[in-house]
């Protein structure tokens, strides 16, 4: 089943294009990983996909279960199941995470046209999600990231996208920072949500992570545009070689 | 005109002052004493409070929040005074101002030459919803004496975009996410009144302010 299709995507940033005609289509069940050095456009991808208010898309047309993508709000989106783990993950003090969680959560249901969850419900499932990311307990009365390390904030992202159960996660370059304790129990979570009707789309800069979670699919993103697309291996190639080929 | 008061020695004030629209005081406190003042607008206000620590070992505490959204002035001026040692003083001061609102916060902070050992902080927030509210502020120390610790900072700024932008991908619709940073905002100022069903009725005057005025189509500006 056909879950995100680009067509010729472009987008810039102020007056700087930084798309320059993305095609991508990703079924359900399917992870692909997106390659490619500083500054192709990887982060740009993941920020137009949700929204971001600093991106501007100027060509282009992106589907998301057939529904146009490009005309929703960034809740909308998110609503409709489109999740990113963040690269820098935001820390807002005195917002606490139950609190933040909960909304987030009801809000879908809503969405959805189910019934918000009671309090015994939702703390329930926040149990049970937080041990899939080995997440300790205090980390439910703090504020959101606030005070976290590189390591927690990654697996609190893992953890939302647990609350949450989007249909298509964006991981950006959630990699980096990590030691390779954290790394294991980070892809592992992602492993565990992966199902038959969900995707992923894997951000990365090193093979490392692919280690862990092992795409169908690997792009390499380059000025704006996928100029080249394989299976796993291909980023094996990447990581022996670099991506000299490119200047070729 | 100045109304003056006294704290004896030893006494513990504690103040909760919502929507006064007008106040001019003068507080001196006794050896020992405290007080807590907690200054609360949700509409136009002109407070000048001014504070002598008369005897040794005073604290003072001030506590401010402005909540305005639509033309109104709002003005607070603090004078706090250190004439003697060991005491110590706290202002937290917040201003949320939207609409075409207008604040103003002058703090001086006097710490007399025979004022030693004195701790003194003063911290002045403000978050402007709105291009064309307007904040004026203006901290100002006077330190004559050597072995103190004092500190003052100010900031005036939006509501943390990339903040809004995280709450919005986990679902959040824009109000929502203004909602729960500007609450997390005053958080400090309503957990600072002791008395417990004072400060529950704040929270719930917050509440309303924040989260019900849409609902209830008041005529405020939205957030």
């Amino acid at each position: 089943m056909e879950l995100l299709r680009i067509n010729d995507l472009h987008a810039t940033i102020g007056d700087k294009e930084i798309l320059k005609g993305i095609n991508l289509t990703i079924n359900a069940g399917e992870v692909h990983a997106i390659m490619g050095p500083n500054g192709a456009g990887k982060s740009t991808l993941s920020a137009v996909l949700t929204g971001n208010p600093a991106y501007t898309v100027t060509q282009g047309e992106v589907y998301l279960k057939g529904k146009n993508l490009l005309e929703m709000s960034p809740e909308q989106r998110a609503r409709e199941g489109v999740f990113l783990s963040f690269q820098y993950p935001v820390e807002i003090p005195g917002v606490s995470m139950v609190n933040f969680m909960r909304t987030a959560v009801n809000e879908k249901r809503k969405y959805e046209g189910k019934p918000a969850l009671s309090a015994t419900e939702f703390l329930r499932l926040m149990r049970e999600k937080k041990a899939l990311v080995e997440m300790a307990d205090k980390l439910n009365n703090r504020s959101v990231n606030e005070g976290f390390s590189g390591g927690e904030k990654k697996k609190n992202e893992i953890f939302q996208m647990a609350m949450l159960e989007p249909c298509l996660s964006i991981l950006d370059e959630t990699d980096s920072g990590l030691d390779i304790d954290a790394l294991r129990v980070v892809a592992n979570g992602v492993n565990k949500l992966k199902t038959a009707d969900n995707a992923s789309i894997v951000i990365t800069h090193y093979q490392r992570l692919l280690d862990y979670i092992v795409p169908d699919f690997v792009h390499v993103l380059a000025d704006g545009k996928i100029v080249k697309s394989g299976d796993k291996t291909l980023a094996l190639e990447l990581e022996k070689s670099g991506y000299a080929f490119l200047e070729q | 005109m100045t109304q003056t008061l006294n704290i004896p020695q030893g006494e513990t004030v504690e103040r909760v002052l919502i929507d006064e629209p007008e106040l001019d005081w003068h507080i001196v406190q006794q050896a020992h004493s405290v007080l807590r003042l907690h200054l609360i607008s949700f509409t136009s206000a002109k407070h000048t409070i001014w504070i002598e620590q008369q005897g040794e070992g005073c604290q003072t505490e001030i506590y401010g929040l402005t909540f305005v959204r639509n033309n109104e002035t709002c003005t607070l001026n603090t004078r706090v005074h250190h004439n003697i040692g060991g005491g110590t003083s706290k202002q937290v001061v917040k201003f949320i101002l939207g609409g075409e609102a207008k604040g103003e916060f002058f703090g001086e902070l006097k710490i007399a030459p025979d004022a030693q050992q004195t701790a003194a902080q003063q911290t002045n927030r403000n978050i402007l919803l709105s291009d064309k509210a307007t904040m004026r502020t203006r901290p100002q120390l006077e330190i004559y004496a050597d072995d103190v610790k004092a500190s003052h900072g100010a900031t005036t700024g939006q509501l943390d975009e990339s903040a809004l932008f995280y709450m919005q991908q986990r679902g959040l619709s824009p109000e929502q996410g203004r909602q729960m940073l500007l609450q997390a905002f005053m958080a400090d100022i309503i957990d600072a009144i002791t008395d417990e069903a004072q400060r529950t009725a704040l929270a719930n005057a917050i509440e309303t302010l924040v989260v019900l005025n849409k609902e209830q189509g008041a005529k405020t500006a939205p957030l």
